[in-house]
């Protein structure tokens, strides 16, 4: 609570886990090492103990209780670092360096034992050492031990320690550093984020995670978070833009429906007039408003759900076939050649439904806009690139080159064709479906003009190849 | 014929009720699914006529129930939703037609009236006969007064729809769904183009034209 910030970050506490688990491991290591030493250098006491007790065996056995007196009286007063006690067989003393035989509990033959030997520092003080002992009875009853201290082990231990404190002391300085630096640069990055997504909530779809480029995960983040953001902006965008379309459009079919009915109450109150046509006309004219309606929600919905739903693999000859089927009769009573030109054998991935209805609008216009004499061309095919396009190419009055992408908006209509009926969404919505199988719609010339026609249109919707 | 409407807009259901009395059906009307499913388990209907989202029971799972009940009446459903896979949920959920709203009253009095007709026929069929005008379904044969028509695929399969549904009026979209399985709007006029055709074949010759243009509706093959 009351700890700044950075104490409280996710890396901090990762740091502080580590140095944790760092220190068990450092125990355990100082646990090891001492009892390994330890143990070394009490089995050197032991050897020594052993050594200097047989030594002395061998003299009493060669002389005697005097001779072993001797000896033990001479070792105690030289200058080895071993303690001797020869003891009678009730275990008064004789001779010895000590006054008592550290050995508690004797059990007759030979004991072991560790003690404390308390002997004079190198600085002129007392120094208290551990010690090894062996206590041992000789073949006529007499006693005799022997001791030594393990020398240099508190030494050693005490070295290990400082230095393992050292060490890990500045391991932990330097880990609480390290921690405290990987946190403040995480928090940086996260805070960059954070930032980003805050003022995206606030409603600005327009900011952008900056990517610095160096490929790691918060560069990852910041790239899906940006992906994200444009997805977002996009449909949010493509809902507005609808949004402000309907709004464009109805509203004037809308006023021009409710003037009508208006104008048809007050002649019909009057008398003037039967309301029958003024109705007929209204119900017209809502259709048209309903089918517009229709046409920009299926571009928004197609735009916001990004790929189309219910994706087949078919062969797109047969869906052309089957449209052309459906529009031949059309063509033939306008006057219009009407042809199909399709390679077999080619897969498409899509949804079927929404590519059909696609292609019927595309001939819907060609039939609309192509005068009578004129001819209408489907085609199938595989381009170079591998992609799949479906065209339909007239010999109607064409799209001049500067229009061409502009038709492609919402809503737009040439001046040309203002008095053809339909709401100009026919060919948005045909982009939209290429769009949303990850296609593209292209706009071009047709055939050229003839017999004082048109120069045509040509217009191709294009998807990419099926793996 | 006795419909049952299971719609949640009451002015809605009013208006239906209105069109469907013009043409002398007799309407029961519930205004949710619950009330629904408890007016179709109290009354035998010819068809019922559902709208899928309402307060209390929606109509997929009122029509569910009522299928596992054993109750096969036909079921219109009616649907803001009108996306394929919205359909595909409808007619799955054992409805035998999908209108999506807002609709003409001309295409539910036509879908309806196929509906009640579907029923009637149950068995199945080898010959069709409307009038003078026989179809062999087998033999994919059609005559007029004896006299053998030759058809396109597509024009059998037109008149065949139109046999079915003999002296009764078919919408174009419902030509368009049920012949060619397509379930959008032509913004031109595709489907009177084959009804001309069709027309020019098999009223060609004689005194009286049996396909008629239902002004406002569709199309009609008159006995």
């Amino acid at each position: 609570m009351g700890l700044p910030r950075v104490f409280r970050t996710t890396p901090f506490r990762l740091t502080l886990l580590f140095l944790g688990l760092f220190a068990a491991a450092a125990a355990a290591f100082l646990a090891y090492i001492y009892i390994a030493t330890a143990g070394e250098v009490t089995l050197r006491a032991d050897a020594r103990v052993s050594r200097e007790m047989a030594a002395l065996e061998a003299i009493h056995h060669s002389g005697g209780l005097a001779a072993l007196n001797q000896a033990v009286i001479e070792r105690s007063f030289g200058d080895r670092p071993m303690v001797y006690l020869l003891m009678k067989p009730d275990g008064g003393n004789i001779s010895g360096s000590i006054g008592k035989s550290p050995v508690e509990k004797f059990d007759g033959e030979q004991t072991w034992t560790t003690f404390t030997l308390t002997n004079p520092g190198p600085d002129g003080g007392m120094v208290r050492q551990p010690a090894r002992g062996l206590q041992e009875r000789l073949p006529d009853g007499y006693m005799l031990f022997v001791g030594a201290d393990v020398g240099e082990l508190e030494f050693y231990v005490s070295k290990i320690l400082r230095a393992l404190w050292g060490a890990g002391a500045l391991m932990i300085l330097l880990g609480l550093a390290g921690g405290l630096m990987v946190s403040r640069d995480v928090s940086r990055n996260t805070a960059a984020l954070t930032h980003v997504i805050d003022q995206a909530r606030g409603g600005d779809l327009h900011v952008r995670a900056r990517v610095r480029g160096s490929g790691d995960e918060y560069d990852e983040l910041a790239i899906g978070l940006n992906d994200m953001l444009d997805r977002l902006e996009r449909s949010v965008g493509g809902l507005r833009h609808a949004g402000d379309a309907i709004a464009h459009d109805l509203r004037s079919p809308l006023t021009r429906l409710r003037a009508r009915l208006e104008a048809a109450m007050i002649d019909a109150e009057a008398g003037r007039t039967d309301a029958k046509a003024a109705l007929h006309q209204a119900l017209e004219d809502a259709d048209g408003v309903l089918r517009t309606f229709s046409a920009v929600l299926a571009i928004a919905r197609l735009e916001a759900a990004g790929a189309a739903p219910s994706q087949t693999v078919f062969d797109p000859a047969q869906l052309a076939a089957s449209i052309g089927e459906l529009y031949e009769p059309l063509c033939e009573d306008k006057g219009l050649d009407f042809e199909i030109q399709a390679s077999p054998g080619l897969r498409l991935k899509g949804n079927r439904e929404f590519i059909a209805q696609a292609l019927a609008n595309v001939l819907d216009n060609a039939i609309k806009y192509t005068p009578a004499g004129g001819a209408i061309m489907v085609r199938v095919r595989r381009r170079s690139s591998g992609d799949v396009e479906i065209s339909v190419t007239d010999t109607g009055p064409g799209i001049p080159a500067e229009d061409r992408g502009r038709v492609l908006d919402r809503f737009v209509r040439l001046e040309n064709s203002r008095n053809e009926p339909g709401a100009g969404l026919g060919l948005s919505l045909v982009a939209a479906v290429a769009r949303a199988h990850g296609g593209h719609l292209d706009l071009d010339e047709g055939p050229g003009a003839l017999d004082g026609g048109g120069p045509g249109l040509r217009v191709a919707l294009v998807f990419p190849s099926v793996s | 014929m006795r419909l049952l409407i299971v719609e949640d807009d009451l002015e809605a259901s009013r208006a239906m009720v209105t069109g469907l009395s013009e043409q002398s059906h007799s309407c029961v009307t519930a205004p949710d699914g619950l009330a629904g499913l408890e007016a179709a388990r109290a009354d035998q209907f010819d068809v019922m006529i559902v709208d899928r989202m309402m307060p209390r029971m929606d109509g997929v799972t009122m029509v569910e129930t009522l299928r596992r009940d054993g109750d096969r009446t036909p079921v219109l459903f009616l649907s803001a939703l009108g996306e394929i896979s919205d359909r595909v949920a409808g007619l799955n959920a054992g409805g035998d037609d999908y209108l999506v709203k807002p609709y003409a009253l001309a295409e539910l009095l036509a879908r309806v009236e196929a509906l009640a007709r579907r029923r009637e026929m149950g068995s199945v069929q080898t010959m069709l006969k409307v009038g003078d005008l026989e179809m062999d379904l087998i033999a994919r044969e059609v005559r007029r007064a004896g006299v053998e028509i030759d058809l396109q695929p597509r024009e059998f399969q037109l008149l065949e729809f139109l046999m079915r549904h003999g002296g009764q009026s078919v919408t174009r979209t419902m030509l368009l769904e049920k012949v060619w399985e397509y379930h959008f709007d032509p913004q031109t006029n595709v489907i009177d183009v084959h009804i001309s055709r069709l027309r020019s074949k098999i009223d060609k010759g004689f005194d009286r034209a049996m396909l008629q243009t239902v002004r406002g509706a569709g199309y009609r093959l008159e006995a």
